[in-house]
């Protein structure tokens, strides 16, 4: 049986250790997300009594449900990539930038019209960063050689 | 070494006729060019000629069908400022300029003379690349131009001027410098159509080209040794390729091949599509914040460095047309010319129409001695140094001169060798002598003259050190130089060439259909989603914006195969937007936060070296 090749062999860097923090701390939002309007339309106590939609609408009810699963799904999809990520995969990293990208704009869309979520955006800026640097680029296998960014 | 017919040799005494025959090159063009170069006398007999006086008023000279060379030439006395030029065509009326279009098109369809692009430019530049080409082109309407109408009419009259005589003519001059026989071929083409019939930079009325060989002698035999082609953005060595270069160089029965970029005539040395890059001229504090941008986004976010300012343009040298030269179909009718020829030296304003372009890209040039201002041109009074041959000796004197110089440095090796332990001997003495007179108050004054002293000879000795260790490195090299070249090595033929022009890999160039139209289209639909958000949702102009720019941006990563490489870049981006906000609103915070990383840190960097 061939060896399996190890993609990475050295110490971890700091940088990867960050993001994996940074991927725990917005899980740990996202999952309190999850939560919160369910228990801010009291399902949690009561269970779901009432209809989840009128006619082509959704009642209040519907709405947390949508909400949280929305969230649930964030969660669950946070789960895969943190195990991706600390495997070193090339497509965990891709996954992570683009979601970055897609989080930090909603966040800065929200600062200009709404309350911003400062953890969410401090946690996409340290995430951003981290998985720009060189080492942890070629780590993922993102940058071919010192200076070219693999395409 | 190249087999004989590919090096030929001349004897020294051979007429400079003879000589520019026997090297003349083969110039290949693209399929669809409409210019080839042309007779000096016919297309002077074409123009008109006029002068810009420095109050920006026009007057005509001479009336085209009056001109010709020695009509040229005449004295004219003008104020200073004053820049004469000849037009090609004269002015268009509204009904000429469009029978000139019709003509040129019908011509091309008898001709099937039609140009195929292949991939566009716009797809090999990415999408902000393509919004500073949209702003090129707006630029046009504020700087001078040549109507595309005047391209039209330029292609069709240039076509009766072949139909009366098709008649090919380089102007060749031999020039004799140090130990060169330096053989220049100069082209002139009736028009430049880059623009307007290639994608490309600019547009302007006549074009002169120039191609040159460099001879070195052998005995009584002349060798050929470089070729140099006049190229786009390419300057000194980089625009010379060794004569046995085969992979740089095509050389067909001891003639060079040049490959013609279509439209601007620039010469390349292997067929293919080049892509080229015009600067926007920016103001100077948008140039400086671009360099200081470029430093933070390269230097500390450590990210690939990206100019949206730079706007590919493909010059299509593809070699697939035309063909003039020897063992052609068409072949050169040579013309010499030196500083004795009237229109050469004694005509110094412009070959074409002046557009007021102040870029000087729709401009016509001047010719071959000239500059467009009057000042002389460097290919001509020093065809050497053009090309960084000032400093390239003859290869027959190469082996001499590297023994001379090795000799030179082996004899001051054995100098130093003996100087360097005498000067140190003495530092030595008067360092013992200095530290006999230590702690002796009445002799300070002597003290402090011999320390001088022993500072400026420990400097002397530590200088010739330097240069010996220097020297041995060289000698060490000049020998390997050396022995390689008697072997028969010669030297890499590329080891000159800073900036190698290379055609575009067709691997690059592998753009789907669907890259290629969205290229063609994505501007406008940017900008349609642009008024339909302003007349359907102004109040979510920001959001929609970026929203929408964003979404552009990914289409057209996924599109150029560079998706991974662009979600990088936004997300950094995007993430150093994000950085400025937390920062302007927790500012206070962050200080604390780094003041208390900082403690923490020299804290653990003295406890561990505390405690071993």
């Amino acid at each position: 049986m061939r060896e399996r090749k190890k993609v990475w062999q050295g110490k971890r860097p700091v940088a990867v250790t960050i993001v994996a923090w940074g991927i725990v701390l917005l899980f740990l939002v996202r999952l309190y997300q999850v939560y919160l309007p369910l228990l801010q339309a009291d399902l949690l106590e009561d269970g779901i009594h009432g209809p989840l939609t009128r006619g082509m609408r959704l009642t209040p009810t519907g709405a947390a449900v949508l909400i949280s699963a929305a969230y649930l799904i964030q969660v669950l999809v946070g789960i895969v990539v943190l195990i991706g990520f600390l495997r070193l995969q090339r497509w965990a990293w891709v996954v992570l930038m683009a979601w970055t990208a897609v989080s930090l704009s909603i966040t800065l869309i929200n600062y200009f019209y709404s309350n911003p979520n400062y953890i969410v955006m401090a946690s996409d800026v340290i995430i951003a960063f981290a998985l720009s640097q060189s080492d942890v680029q070629r780590i993922f296998r993102i940058r071919t050689d010192a200076d070219e960014p693999a395409r | 070494m190249n087999p004989p017919a590919e090096r030929p040799t001349m004897s020294v005494d051979s007429p400079d006729l003879e000589l520019l025959q026997r090297y003349e090159p083969l110039i290949r063009y693209t399929h669809g060019e409409q210019f080839f170069p042309t007779e000096v006398e016919r297309y002077v007999r074409a123009c008109s000629l006029w002068a810009h006086d420095p109050a920006g008023r026009d007057e005509l000279l001479v009336r085209q069908d009056f001109l010709n060379l020695r009509e040229l030439v005449e004295p004219r006395p003008a104020p200073f400022g004053t820049l004469h030029y000849l037009r090609f065509i004269e002015p268009l009326g509204l009904s000429e300029a469009a029978e000139a279009i019709a003509k040129q098109v019908r011509l091309r369809t008898i001709l099937k003379n039609t140009f195929h692009p292949g991939v566009g430019r716009l797809a090999r530049g990415g999408l902000l690349p393509r919004v500073v080409d949209a702003l090129f082109s707006i630029s046009f309407l504020m700087r001078g131009r040549v109507p595309a109408a005047v391209a039209a009419a330029a292609e069709v009259d240039y076509f009766y001027m072949r139909t009366g005589q098709d008649k090919f003519v380089y102007y060749g001059r031999v020039v004799r410098e140090k130990d060169w026989t330096v053989l220049q071929y100069w082209y002139l083409y009736c028009f430049n159509s880059w623009r307007s019939g290639f994608g490309g930079v600019n547009d302007h009325e006549s074009d002169w080209e120039m191609v040159s060989i460099y001879l070195y002698q052998d005995e009584a035999r002349l060798i050929p040794e470089w070729a140099a082609y006049a190229s786009h953005d390419f300057h000194g060595d980089d625009l010379r390729r060794r004569w046995d270069d085969r992979a740089e160089l095509d050389v067909l029965d001891g003639h060079p091949v040049v490959y013609s970029g279509a439209g601007s005539h620039a010469s390349y040395f292997r067929p293919g599509e080049y892509q080229s890059e015009a600067n926007l001229e920016l103001p100077a504090w948008l140039d400086t914040l671009r360099s200081v941008w470029n430093r933070f986004w390269t230097g500390i976010l450590g990210q690939e460095p990206n100019d949206p300012f730079r706007i590919p343009f493909v010059d299509y040298a593809r070699g697939d047309g035309v063909a003039i030269g020897p063992g052609q179909e068409r072949t050169w009718a040579p013309v010499l010319i030196d500083e004795g020829t009237p229109w050469v030296s004694q005509y110094r304003g412009l070959w074409g129409y002046y557009a007021r372009d102040p870029i000087s890209g729709e401009n016509a040039p001047a010719g071959p001695m000239y500059n467009r201002d009057g000042t002389p041109r460097s290919a001509w009074y020093d065809p050497l140094g053009f090309v960084g041959l000032d400093k390239v000796p003859n290869p027959r004197e190469l082996v001499p001169l590297l023994e001379k110089n090795s000799a030179e440095l082996s004899n001051r090796q054995g100098e130093l060798e003996e100087l360097i332990p005498r000067k140190a001997e003495q530092v030595q003495e008067l360092g013992a002598r200095l530290k006999s007179l230590e702690r002796q108050p009445h002799l300070a004054r002597a003290y402090g003259a011999l320390q001088k002293k022993i500072a400026a000879l420990t400097e002397e000795v530590h200088a010739l050190r330097r240069e010996s260790s220097e020297s041995a490195a060289m000698l060490e090299s000049l020998n390997r130089r050396l022995a390689s070249l008697k072997s028969g090595v010669p030297d890499d033929p590329h080891a000159h060439i800073r900036y190698l022009a290379a055609p575009v890999r067709v691997t690059q160039m592998r753009f789907g259909r669907v890259a290629q139209a969205w290229a063609a289209i994505s501007l406008s639909v940017l900008l349609f989603a642009i008024v339909g958000l302003l007349l359907l949702a102004p109040r979510f102009l920001p959001a929609g914006l970026v929203t929408i720019t964003l979404l552009f941006i990914v289409i057209e990563s996924f599109l150029r195969g560079a998706f991974i490489h662009t979600v990088g870049q936004v997300t950094v981006l995007l993430a150093v937007i994000a950085s400025i906000i937390l920062f302007f609103h927790f500012w206070f915070w962050i200080l604390i936060a780094a003041l208390l990383a900082l403690a923490g840190f020299l804290l653990f960097q003295r406890l561990r070296e505390l405690t071993g």
